[in-house]
């Protein structure tokens, strides 16, 4: 058996929330175990809450987990550094920074050469199409032009893994959809390992080798589903396809029935039922 | 570019508008080309001179009536200040006073910066001692003044300690403030690529407490400017201080004035470079107004 990439192994996590009476322990992840292989794609879903940041700030080894172990080539404990480049939602770019100085700002923190990180900059910002805008500011870009930069600043440090916490989730539709097209581009160029947390199904369809369905409270695999569509998927509308609404159908199934029992959503599901 | 340069704000740069405005998105405004009225073409130093001349004139008119002991024209003053400037008093007391300002405002930036890295570098020392700082900036400064003279004397180091005292602790607050105030989600990132604390400290905290710290430069440099009167009234007389003294006393009122107008004027000078320095340590800022 080949080794996986990363593998977490029955890890649990939980915080606790300073609340008016008393301290509140809230279980982010209670014994979740999967394993992602080197260059395969793979989307965390799951209702709000369910602890999907929380998985990859693990993976990434910003916190450590209470209990369980992560394996990163077969070796416990990640640690922060350069064979994880992190992508966030809020793009996280520093304001002060050009755009060539933010991609080079994690090779820097490496201790690399001026020159050799600025080769890598432009290299980096021309595969993610920002070639000409090296010089300007984080603050006069549009949202996509800046998470091209975090995506680019991510792929610089050439990882073995991009960690993604819903990276697109804070651009419009349009913006998203070419976003998408361009990461899976690039995906299959480079065939890095990628694990893609969002909350949108299609998105998840369109980009994911696998699917792993988390359930919450306390955070849990739910269900992994491997998504059988041909590549590259931008070629063809694969949302024509009927397998595409099938699967579609499961995963808002099982989300739905995680989020029925809720207080605010009972009343709608239970109207329509 | 910034939204300033396109609509007919002039300068200061009033740099609204935080977010960069997308004028391309399908729900995009047509573009609109405002009628101009007459009074958006002057330029905003033009109405500067035009406020200037409506206050001299207005000050001239008040000046009539209420007789040159009370209230000398703005006519008289401007003989009084050539005659000043002639004697050479005018231009040995400004040296007295700036270097007075100088020497207390340098040593206050030079310990005021890094007491404020310090204090938002290591949380404990933060935590200690910005008590004490509050406290003491919420103290009137000219309170320590006697306590200074007794132990510096009247002359010049005196004044300067006098300086540093009222000029120190915004400047301290200001750096300690900026630190502390770190997106901690650009820390995380940073963590996240591998930076160790050292290098958060260097190329993130750092950095991003810099608008802070010009402003507590700012804030700082007008204090100063009175801890300098202040030090010229209270130790030994001197400087622009002493001239105020000498001809508010004797009832010189139009030389009373020059000394005055040189204090608005030095004032004016080092708030506007503090602000060029601002615009140009910042300009990565979008959403400030400046004021």
């Amino acid at each position: 058996m080949i080794l996986p990439k990363i593998e977490v192994r029955a890890v649990a996590k939980s915080f606790r929330r300073a609340g008016r009476v008393a301290e509140s322990q809230i279980d982010a992840l209670q014994d979740v175990s999967f394993s992602i292989a080197a260059g395969e794609f793979v989307c965390l879903i799951g209702p709000s809450g369910c602890g999907k940041t929380t998985l990859l700030r693990l993976m990434n080894g910003l916190i450590e987990p209470d209990a369980g172990e992560i394996f990163v080539d077969g070796k416990a404990g990640p640690v922060p550094g350069p064979w994880a480049g992190f992508v966030f939602q809020s793009f996280r770019l520093l304001p002060w920074r050009t755009i060539a100085d933010n991609v080079q700002f994690p090779l820097q923190m490496r201790g690399i050469d001026a020159s050799v990180r600025a080769e890598r900059a432009r290299e980096y910002l021309a595969l993610v199409g920002l070639d000409g805008f090296d010089q300007c500011y984080p603050h006069e870009l549009s949202g996509g032009m800046q998470q091209r930069v975090g995506l680019a600043r991510a792929l610089a440090l050439q990882p073995e893994i991009l960690l993604m916490d819903e990276p697109f989730a804070a651009l419009d539709a349009q913006t998203r959809e070419l976003m998408q097209i361009e990461l899976s581009r690039i995906w299959e160029q480079r065939k890095v390992a990628v694990v893609f947390v969002t909350h949108s199904l299609d998105e998840s369809i369109f980009l994911a080798d696998r699917i792993i369905l988390l359930r919450r409270r306390p955070g849990k695999v739910e269900e992994e589903i491997p998504v059988p569509f041909e590549r590259p998927r931008w070629r063809y509308d694969i949302r024509a396809l009927p397998e595409y609404s099938r699967l579609r159908a499961h995963l808002w199934d099982k989300i739905r029935g995680m989020v029925a029992d809720e207080p605010q959503y009972k009343r709608i599901f239970q109207e329509s039922a | 570019m910034s939204i300033s340069q396109q609509t007919a704000t002039p300068e200061p740069a009033l740099t609204v508008g935080a977010k960069p405005r997308d004028n391309t998105g399908p729900d995009a405004l047509p573009a609109r080309q405002p009628r101009r009225k007459w009074w958006h073409r002057i330029s905003v130093n033009c109405w500067r001179l035009i406020a200037l001349a409506v206050f001299l004139i207005a000050w001239h008119l008040i000046s009539i009536p209420a007789g040159k002991l009370l209230l000398p024209s703005p006519l008289a003053v401007f003989p009084a200040f050539l005659d000043l400037l002639r004697s050479g008093q005018l231009i040995g007391a400004t040296a007295g006073s700036l270097v007075v300002f100088s020497g207390g405002y340098l040593l206050a930036v030079l310990v005021g910066i890094p007491a404020g890295v310090l204090m938002g570098g290591f949380r404990r020392v933060g935590e200690t001692f910005d008590i004490y700082v509050n406290g003491l900036n919420s103290t009137p400064r000219v309170a320590f003044v006697p306590l200074i003279v007794l132990w510096f004397g009247l002359d010049i180091g005196a004044k300067i300690v006098i300086v540093w005292v009222t000029a120190v602790f915004p400047i301290i607050i200001n750096t300690y403030a900026g630190v502390l105030n770190t997106d901690k989600d650009l820390i995380e990132a940073a963590r996240s690529f591998g930076a160790n604390q050292r290098q958060i400290f260097r190329y993130i905290m750092l950095p991003s407490a810099i608008p802070y710290i010009v402003a507590g430069l700012r804030i700082g440099a007008s204090l100063a400017i009175i801890g300098t009167v202040v030090a010229e009234l209270y130790t030994a007389l001197s400087g622009l201080g002493h001239m105020l003294d000498q001809f508010g006393n004797s009832f010189q009122t139009a030389k009373y004035f020059v000394p005055l107008l040189v204090l608005i004027g030095i004032g004016t000078a080092i708030s506007q470079s503090l602000k060029a320095l601002e615009r140009r340590l910042a300009r990565w800022k979008t959403s400030s107004i400046e004021i």
